[in-house]
């Protein structure tokens, strides 16, 4: 893992694993939806797709915009911070992408975000407060995590996973309400449940269906997370910057006041997780973890 | 058509697709090593043109340093003149150790340091050298890339069809850095 090249390798690959058992998990919830069902279960998995694409692929979109107007960032040009802007140019040069559009949020808590649906529609942002926090060296390496995110399309990659975790919800929760409301009813009508057994398993795995698709979620963001660390390595060749970055986020005990869900993912560091400890639903990996997964990385290199 | 004509034929147009495949890629990664070299040349370019601004700025406080002027414009214009990855980054060596020798005389003039002009100059310069330097990084991973694709099996089979060859990485000899100082004691 010392190395820059190879930990953006294991991170992907696991990243697809996660992405194939969300797969399965998708399957399985659909398997259980027909059993317990019958064939009343059919019009229902389109609907639930349906409802999940519709609200998570409407947002990744126009992601850049909506994400800009949540957080009331404000976009600048070269003279409103021309350290900042020159340092993120800088980069773009060493990613071989094209320059995204920079934007700072008034807040004090250290923190950045990127977004955007493609490289050419990317947007990264800075709160006030890591910009007066941090120095040259560590705010490079927290743009270079950022202009990661945008080099390994991660505002796609979260896309794919939120609509797979929404759309099992969606269809656990609808199979579970009628259920609630028509009763007794559903084994006269359908007949779908022959097999007690069969029933029983298929309510347990529609119960834990969507659970596993959460976790696998956050799993993934977490892989994205420190693939994005990694790559940001990659971008600077200096570890040191970022992981400077990181022991500041850590000592600083400020969050920022953007405590909505649904923009969580995209901070550098997380606004709702508890940074010292891991639980299997963050969405970052621990900052301790990620620190020391660098300082391997500066005694590698 | 019976099966086993059908088998020939999916093979045929798996092995075309194989063919393609790797020909593409190849043209591909020849043509990001181009326009990863372009885009050092561009940073170079836009160095070149900070010269002459902050030549000037220096010169309003330390007229008579001509002998590091006079460098300074001297790897300018060989920057120009030069042509291909070996001559450009030798030229750019030398405007980085001229440019070096600039910076250095300037910290004997406080009130050139304290100039406003001056230090947005440093800012842009400094930051300018930064992309340079991360644009010779980004041409060096597409070379890599290309020349271990052309050594590599299968690449190395369709390396000659795609008309694509090894490229050199770009190397800046930096005098400053190799010559040790000769340190007298007596």
């Amino acid at each position: 893992m010392a190395d820059f090249r190879a930990a953006q390798q294991q991170n992907r690959t696991k990243t697809w694993v996660m992405l194939g058992l969300m797969g399965s998990v998708t399957a399985i919830a659909f398997y259980a939806a027909a059993v317990f069902m019958g064939s009343s279960s059919v019009g229902i998995v389109p609907i639930a797709v349906g409802i999940a694409l519709a609200g998570v692929w409407g947002s990744y979109y126009g992601s850049d915009k909506l994400v800009l107007a949540m957080t009331g960032a404000r976009v600048i040009s070269h003279d409103d911070a021309p350290q900042l802007f020159n340092l993120v140019e800088e980069l773009t040069l060493a990613a071989g992408l094209p320059m995204p559009k920079v934007a700072i949020v008034e807040d004090n808590a250290p923190n950045a975000f990127a977004t955007g649906r493609d490289p050419e529609h990317a947007v990264i942002a800075f709160t006030s407060g890591i910009l007066r926090s941090m120095d040259r060296e560590q705010l490079q390496g927290v743009a270079a995590h950022e202009l990661a995110h945008v080099a390994n399309r991660d505002t796609l990659v979260m896309a794919v996973a939120a609509t797979t975790a929404g759309a099992i919800a969606i269809l656990s929760d609808m199979v579970l309400r009628v259920t609630f409301w028509t009763g007794g009813n559903r084994d006269n009508n359908n007949g779908g449940g022959g097999n007690p057994v069969a029933v029983i398993a298929a309510l347990i795995a529609l119960i834990l269906a969507p659970i596993a698709a959460l976790l696998l979620k956050s799993a993934v963001s977490r892989k994205r997370e420190s693939l994005a660390d990694a790559t940001a390595v990659a971008f600077t060749r200096n570890p040191a910057g970022l992981r400077k970055a990181l022991e500041v986020l850590a000592s600083d005990s400020t969050v920022v006041h953007q405590k909505s869900n649904s923009v969580a993912h995209v901070w550098i560091e997380s606004p709702l997780d508890n940074s010292t400890t891991s639980n299997l639903f963050s969405t970052h990996p621990p900052l301790s973890e990620r620190i020391a997964i660098l300082k391997q990385m500066e005694q590698g290199g | 058509m019976n099966t086993s004509t059908w088998i020939v034929l999916g093979v045929v147009v798996l092995a075309v697709l194989f063919i393609v495949g790797q020909y593409n890629s190849l043209v591909r990664l020849n043509v990001g090593v181009d326009e990863a070299f372009a885009q050092i040349e561009v940073q170079l370019q836009r160095r070149s043109d900070l010269v002459p601004n902050l030549v000037e700025t220096v010169k309003g406080y330390a007229a008579h340093e001509s002998a590091t002027f006079e460098k300074v414009v001297a790897a300018r214009a060989k920057a120009t003149a030069a042509q291909g990855v070996e001559a450009v980054a030798e030229a750019d060596g030398s405007m980085t150790q001229a440019l070096r020798g600039l910076l250095a005389v300037s910290e004997a003039y406080p009130d050139l340091k304290a100039s406003e002009n001056f230090r947005a100059l440093q800012e842009e310069l400094s930051s300018t050298e930064n992309k340079i330097g991360f644009a010779r990084q980004y041409y060096n991973d597409n070379v890599r890339s290309l020349n271990a694709k052309i050594v590599a099996i299968p690449g190395r089979f369709f390396a000659g069809m795609a008309k694509v060859v090894a490229r050199p990485f770009y190397e800046v000899t930096d005098p400053g850095k190799r010559d040790v100082p000769a340190v007298s004691f007596s």
